[in-house]
């Protein structure tokens, strides 16, 4: 397992590199120079020269992309144009809100959705499972960030129940936190429920047609036995990969969310930085969700060995 | 799936009618069909049956809902069922340029990586790359270099969805390179772009055909949340995201900003959703209920 941990951690690196250079790459994309466009219209020559120098644009292609590898290497993201500060630094103090408000809105997607699916799927095709899925199908038709406006309409401003935007941070006690994380969470969150229940819902069925489900009924086994210790143990792991999946829209999702909510977290700064053409934040905020992209999807395959005895690492 | 999709010149009016009346069984789909064609022919008729979107009514700012504007009037006076209305029109042409956009490249991707070996891996490794991102970053990342603009929204969002094509398409390529049929065109001396072109293209459609209501999909949704975030389309073009931009500002005097392109939003997803399963459960019976991903 330790071998098996070690070696994925090593096969992420090519995936980190080709994933540094399409970053790399995106924004170098640009037409025209960028140092033009971040002196703005008004700028002197003597701007544009001073900028590009000082992001390094002088320097020919190839020059560049390997001096970003370097300085990548080193932890150094680089020096923001605009918050004349380090990356690095910006994103370090911006993360709180994104992860918190990730981490919430799953812990609601799975709460809902989890159990939504395994009990269409004990109902199958009943009224029960029809309506679930009705739901579901709704529930993935709403853009996260229509619900969270429909929410706020709803419980801020009609029935007072929540602070209409803004967020607590954590150093001030959790519980405001929470208070002004549970909108935008229940935005995020509600609408990937939606998707996970309609796997998990799936995944039930096609196991409860498994012979040892047949095995457990016929050993008189209760019913909830078989459905709660055998069935559901198996159909945990189609579901595992959807949470997974459900990270890189939750994770993204925030990122609009937080709009609506003036929430100051990573998808903030990306936005401001995208408006002020703050390049190197953008590379950074981008690189970095990639990776925990990455991470979230290794800790996924991971997951199943937990789940699944039959999975044995080597 | 490959048989299935084989073409039979014999009796091609036969087998569109099976396909059609097998389509429209299912009464979901008939709603999902329903709702697009409405959508579509409000996009259609934008000139006849709305007014200039553009045009600011200074004095009428804010106005609710009433006979003199359906929708009411956003913050400078611009009638919100117009904006609405030319909103359908721009979703759609965004989601089909995408669909076009994302298919082009992905066919051409995934045929050239399915088929020949040695540009399998550059290939598929740039698509990794580029899947390695969260689709709605990695559209926001490529407006920031590419600068706000329809065409570049449509630009952004096809490089977003052309890779999960590519990958789509590279699969089942695989298996129909090893068939006995294009072994035997080989054996026939057929070149390889023939082969690609006349056997192998039409047998790998139907999975990715699936895919294009849900591309079409995530397309407008993607649109409407890079517009909303001020990164889309200009603010000036009637949007759903760039109204609901401005309604964010204005819920608590003007609800209606928020309410009416939301839901048609909402209605026009909902449409292609139900589109997508009737779709996937005519082309391909085994995917039912599996992964789908979206922005």
């Amino acid at each position: 397992m330790k071998t098996y941990v070690a070696r994925r951690l090593l096969a992420l690196l090519p995936v980190i590199l080709v994933v540094a250079t399409v970053a790399f790459v995106l924004i170098h994309l640009a037409p025209g120079d960028p140092a033009s466009i971040i002196a703005g219209p008004d700028a002197s020559p003597d701007d544009v020269v001073r900028i590009q120098r000082q992001l390094g644009l002088d320097a020919p292609f190839h020059v560049q992309l390997f001096r970003w590898y370097g300085r990548l290497a080193r932890g150094d993201l680089g020096q923001s144009i605009f918050l004349r500060r380090p990356v690095l630094e910006a994103i370090v103090d911006r993360a709180e809100p994104t992860i918190l408000l990730t981490l919430y809105a799953m812990l609601i997607a799975v709460a809902i959705g989890v159990p939504a699916g395994v009990l269409a799927a004990r109902h199958h095709n009943a009224t029960t499972d029809q309506a679930l899925m009705a739901g579901a199908l709704i529930g993935i038709s709403i853009p996260n960030f229509l619900l969270g406006l429909l929410m706020i309409l709803l419980f801020s401003v009609q029935l007072g129940w929540f602070p209409v935007a803004g967020y607590a941070p954590l150093e001030y006690g959790w519980f405001g936190t929470l208070r002004s994380l549970t909108l935008p969470a229940f935005a995020l969150g509600v609408v990937q429920s939606a998707l996970i229940a309609r796997i998990a819902r799936s995944a039930m069925l096609d196991v409860l047609r498994e012979q040892f489900i047949m095995a457990g009924r016929a050993r008189g086994l209760s019913e909830s036995a078989v459905v709660y210790k055998h069935a559901l143990k198996n159909a945990m792991i189609p579901t595992i990969t959807v949470i997974g999946i459900s990270f890189a829209i939750l994770i993204s999702g925030s990122v609009v969310v937080e709009q609506v909510f003036n929430i100051p977290g990573l998808g903030r700064l990306i936005i401001s930085a995208v408006l002020r053409r703050d390049y190197p934040v953008i590379q950074g905020v981008v690189l970095c969700i990639a990776g925990l992209y990455m991470l979230v999807n290794l800790a996924v395959d991971l997951s199943y060995v937990v789940f699944d005895p039959r999975v044995r690492y080597q | 799936m490959s048989v299935l999709a084989l073409p039979r010149p014999a009796e091609p009016v036969r087998r569109r009618a099976l396909w059609l009346s097998r389509l429209v069984r299912r009464r979901a789909t008939v709603v999902g069909l329903v709702l697009l064609a409405v959508t579509t022919l409000v996009g259609v008729l934008a000139p006849v049956i709305a007014g200039d979107p553009l045009r600011m009514e200074v004095s009428a700012r804010l106005t609710a809902p009433g006979a003199a504007h359906w929708f009411g009037t956003d913050d400078v006076g611009r009638d919100v069922w117009s904006r609405v209305v030319y909103g359908a029109r721009l979703s759609l042409l965004v989601g089909a340029a995408v669909v076009l956009l994302a298919f082009a490249v992905g066919l051409v991707c995934g045929l050239a990586a399915g088929y020949w070996r040695r540009l399998d891996n550059p290939v598929m490794r740039v698509m990794d790359g580029l899947m390695a991102f969260p689709a709605i970053i990695l559209a926001i990342a490529l407006m920031a270099s590419l600068g706000p603009s329809v065409a570049n929204v449509i630009v952004a969002i096809g490089i977003v969805y052309a890779p999960r094509v590519a990958r789509i398409v590279r699969g089942s390529v695989l298996v129909i390179r090893e068939t006995m049929y294009v072994e035997a065109a080989r054996a026939l001396g057929v070149s390889d772009v023939v082969i690609v072109a006349r056997h192998v293209l039409p047998n790998c459609l139907s999975p990715v055909i699936v895919q294009a209501s849900f591309v079409f999909a995530a397309a407008v949704l993607t649109e409407a949340a890079l517009s909303f975030l001020g990164v889309g389309v200009p603010p000036y073009v009637p949007s759903w995201g760039n109204i609901l931009a401005e309604g964010r500002l204005y819920l608590q005097q003007a609800p209606w900003l928020v309410l009416y392109p939301g839901a048609a939003i909402m209605l026009t997803i909902f449409g292609l959703n139900l589109l997508g399963d009737g779709l996937r459960d005519l082309l391909d019976p085994r995917l039912r209920g599996l992964v789908r991903e979206r922005a």
